[in-house]
């Protein structure tokens, strides 16, 4: 499924409709190029599972956690060189849980990410447009399907 | 020797105090990983109800790996400080020997399964040789359809025990010859049972050293992980 937004409120907006209808264990992958948008979409999320608190990429520390409506791991694995370096710090503990987990530069550990999950690329289509298409893989995120439209 | 046994390698929370001839107390928690909340409670309560203060204790059990990465990690912090603090001494137990000692006596081939996420487990075979509990393999980090394999192999009954009973359960029942479950009053990660086998090990060969002590995490060689990612991405063609 395929969106254009025009302001990063819209972005938001995007994320906050996700956000509102995760569930427990589901795992989100964000993608796009530097300044494209992802943790503007990952704090729609955020608000969407009740979040109220600054969202910020955790570029250096790899995952904040958060407290909502359900639990809230969001990752930034830009820094990470090697896909051993995070599952090193736990993350199957983290990605097979009760919580809904954000992954900002997904494409980085491809490998460690389940075959089930929700995939979101975000293209720079000028300064402040952007093109987001959302796909799912998985049975269990069929109702994205509704969500979205 | 007074003992206390700390188990987090699992869902599972337990600590115990054993002394030479008997189990003073024992808690297990059993419900959603909560180690870093209740575990320094589960202590306090523990020694408070026995009337024990922690200078009282003359050495710590805890389990060593492999496990859950992220209990691993909380046992090995309380037990490293409660070790500094008291200056006695601590030593590191393997869950899947302490799971495996819960089955005391079995005949046939005793098979710890610990959940090791995405179809894989922890998991090593043991058999019982009079009293004593015998390793008759490494541990291991395979994916449950690898350890049917080597099952495959041997004539004896097996009894699984662990985390990774009710997700397998079905899957080993259908596929191995002579499958046996451990009933479910033992099939939790026990202290007393971690806390007996560090009470054996510190006679027979001592304490880990405190400072380096650290938990043990199984993974799976590099190797073999690379492969099965080149696995995953050849062709889905049928030749």
């Amino acid at each position: 499924m395929n969106f254009i937004t025009n302001t990063v409120e819209e972005t938001i907006e995007i994320g906050r409709r996700i956000g509102k209808s995760l569930k427990p264990g589901d795992i989100v992958c964000i993608d796009g190029d530097l300044g494209s948008g992802k943790t503007h979409l990952t704090k729609g999320i955020a608000l969407g599972l009740g979040i109220d608190e600054h969202i910020t990429s955790p570029t250096f520390n790899i995952v904040n956690e958060y407290e909502g409506r359900l639990k809230f791991y969001h990752f930034d694995v830009y820094r990470v060189n090697d896909p051993d370096e995070i599952a090193a710090i736990g993350f199957d503990e983290y990605i097979f849980s009760d919580a809904v987990s954000v992954i900002e530069w997904s494409d980085y550990i491809s490998e460690l990410i389940p075959d089930e999950h929700i995939q979101i690329r975000i293209t720079k289509e000028s300064e402040t447009r952007r093109s987001i298409s959302i796909q799912w893989f998985g049975k269990r995120y069929d109702y994205m399907k509704e969500v979205l439209q | 020797m007074r003992i206390l046994g700390i188990d987090t390698a699992t869902e599972a929370a337990s600590c115990a105090v054993i002394d030479d001839g008997k189990v003073l107390g024992e808690i297990v928690f059993n419900y959603k990983k909560q180690h870093s909340v209740i575990l320094m409670e589960m202590i306090d309560s523990i020694l408070k109800n026995l009337k024990l203060d922690i200078s009282d204790i003359d050495g710590f059990a805890v389990s060593e790996g492999p496990g859950s990465f992220t209990g691993l990690r909380i046992g090995a912090a309380a037990v490293k400080g409660l070790s500094q603090g008291t200056g006695k001494p601590l030593v590191g137990i393997s869950t899947l020997d302490s799971l495996a000692f819960n089955m005391a006596f079995t005949s046939g081939i005793v098979c710890p399964i610990m959940d090791a996420l995405r179809g894989n487990v922890y998991t090593a075979l043991y058999e019982f040789e009079g009293e004593s509990l015998v390793r008759k393999s490494d541990y291991l980090a395979i994916s449950i359809d690898e350890l049917i394999e080597l099952l495959d192999e041997k004539s004896s009954p097996v009894c699984f025990i662990g985390d990774a009973v009710p997700l397998y359960r079905v899957k080993l029942t259908s596929s191995v010859r002579d499958a046996r479950f451990a009933p479910l009053h033992l099939n939790v990660a026990k202290a007393a049972s971690l806390a007996e086998l560090g009470r054996i090990r510190m006679e027979d060969k001592g304490a880990n050293d405190l400072h380096a002590f650290a938990p043990f995490y199984l993974r799976k060689p590099q190797a073999e992980r690379e492969y099965e990612k080149k696995q995953k991405e050849l062709p889905n063609e049928r030749l």
